[in-house]
């Protein structure tokens, strides 16, 4: 078999191909600047899905910082008023003693408002009233010029009385001691008695007739008759209705909360026995 | 009796390569990815053609199409020239020296793949000038073990493969 020219075998085409394939390059690479924008174009056109799926996963990724972002914020924020609030709390305790003295004061301005005498406040230092012949103790004394049975009351009711006075403090002796006796009345019949402390809180209504008709949850009053108390003033309610032999035994809770006794209102001594309450209300 | 496992499918190769190429067009927003697969198929798959006109027209081809969605050049060619030289280059170690370990197929993968690197940047560098580098380059240098091991499942010898 002759062999052909130049090669020309599949062997030696192959080589040709080669050849100028490679020719082809190195030409257009140390030749040819042409342009390159139709190619570029074209493959833009086919690149498409995949440019998608970045701009969706930058999407992504961008979102995702800024939720980031927004979750350190919110975190920084959130311990920022949480140490705000901790320390609002601790001014809130710092200032709750101070705030309520301070309503209790507000209070008893009102009340100082209500009674038409001269009256002074004073505030209870020591309250002893659970200690043998123990009582109030408050913070004023001769130096105010505070005497014995000086009438003591507060917002809720009547406390009881100046018991004995020492240069700088007085101690009161308060409605619900054993030794403690107040002239009192009760709202609907306005009979008179005389009211003795029996216990914490409590104490009883005696010299009442047994014929007075008497119901539980009565209001009784001071009557002004022991000239330390002006008439109309709230002792409490009666609790408990008992008929003996000779007198009704009437239990009475008393208005005044002695546990709590922060702030007190002094009255004058010997008041008149009948003040006019001033219009808009009543002690 | 050890069983002698046939010669790679040629339509499973051409199918192999058609699947990289597509992957270079469209991982053209991840160069690093776009330069280990372009470097995969210039080492590792062209050279297993029977024809290396085949082989050496596939690797142009990744060149061209490397560039063209790559658009960092103004003047193209230069990695197809590059690719084209390599993919021959590599076709004729591996009928001179065919790989009978996989350690000497990864040596031979890494440098191969760092020549490959330089001698794009020095095409590139002929058609269009002074460019920058980047770290593009050093990918398919770092993960030749990773593509290195198919190319080798490819390359070994029939009656080892």
């Amino acid at each position: 078999m002759r062999a052909r020219p130049w090669g020309w075998n599949p062997t030696g085409r192959r080589r040709w191909g080669i050849l100028a394939l490679w020719l082809g390059h190195a030409g257009w690479l140390l030749l040819g600047h042409g342009g390159s924008g139709r190619w570029q174009n074209a493959l833009d056109l086919l690149s498409r899905p995949s440019q998608a799926i970045s701009l969706k996963w930058q999407a992504w990724r961008h979102q995702r910082s800024l939720n980031l972002r927004n979750y350190e914020t919110a975190v920084a924020e959130v311990q920022q008023l949480r140490a705000r609030t901790e320390q609002l709390q601790m001014a809130a305790i710092a200032e709750a003693q101070s705030r309520g003295e301070a309503e209790g004061a507000m209070r008893l301005l009102e009340l100082k408002k209500l009674v038409p005498l001269e009256t002074r406040g004073a505030r209870v230092v020591a309250n002893l009233r659970h200690a043998p012949y123990g009582g109030l103790v408050l913070d004023q004394g001769e130096d105010a010029g505070l005497v014995p049975d000086q009438g003591v009351i507060v917002p809720e009711g009547v406390v009881g009385r100046i018991w004995s006075v020492s240069a700088q403090q007085a101690s009161v002796l308060p409605l619900d001691a054993y030794n403690a006796s107040t002239a009192v009345m009760l709202a609907r019949s306005r009979a008179t008695g005389v009211l003795q402390g029996v216990g914490p809180g409590k104490a009883e209504i005696r010299y009442i007739d047994r014929q007075e008709v008497v119901q539980v949850g009565e209001p009784v009053y001071t009557s002004g008759l022991d000239r330390v108390f002006p008439r109309g003033l709230l002792v409490g309610y009666v609790t408990a209705v008992r008929v003996r032999e000779l007198e009704l035994g009437l239990e009475v809770a008393l208005a005044a909360r002695f546990d709590r006794l922060h702030l007190v209102l002094l009255l004058p001594p010997k008041p008149p026995m009948q003040v006019q309450p001033p219009a808009g209300g009543r002690p | 009796m050890r069983k002698v496992e046939a010669a790679p499918n040629p339509l499973r190769h051409f199918l192999l390569t058609l699947v990289v190429i597509g992957a270079i067009h469209q991982s053209a927003l991840w160069p690093s990815v776009q330069a280990i697969l372009n470097t995969f198929l210039v080492l590792a798959l062209a050279p297993e053609f029977r024809s290396p006109l085949v082989g050496a027209f596939w690797a142009a081809m990744a060149g061209w199409i490397l560039e063209g969605t790559l658009r960092a050049y103004p003047h193209l060619g230069g990695t197809a020239f590059a690719n084209l030289n390599m993919a021959l280059l590599a076709a004729w170690t591996l009928s001179l020296w065919p790989p009978l370990t996989r350690k000497v197929a990864l040596t031979r993968f890494a440098v191969l793949a760092l020549i490959h690197g330089l001698l794009i940047h020095a095409f590139v560098r002929v058609a269009c000038g002074p460019h920058p580098w980047g770290w593009a380059w050093l990918w398919p240098i770092l993960t030749a073990p990773l593509w290195g091991w198919i190319g080798f499942k490819l390359h070994r010898p029939t009656h080892r493969r």
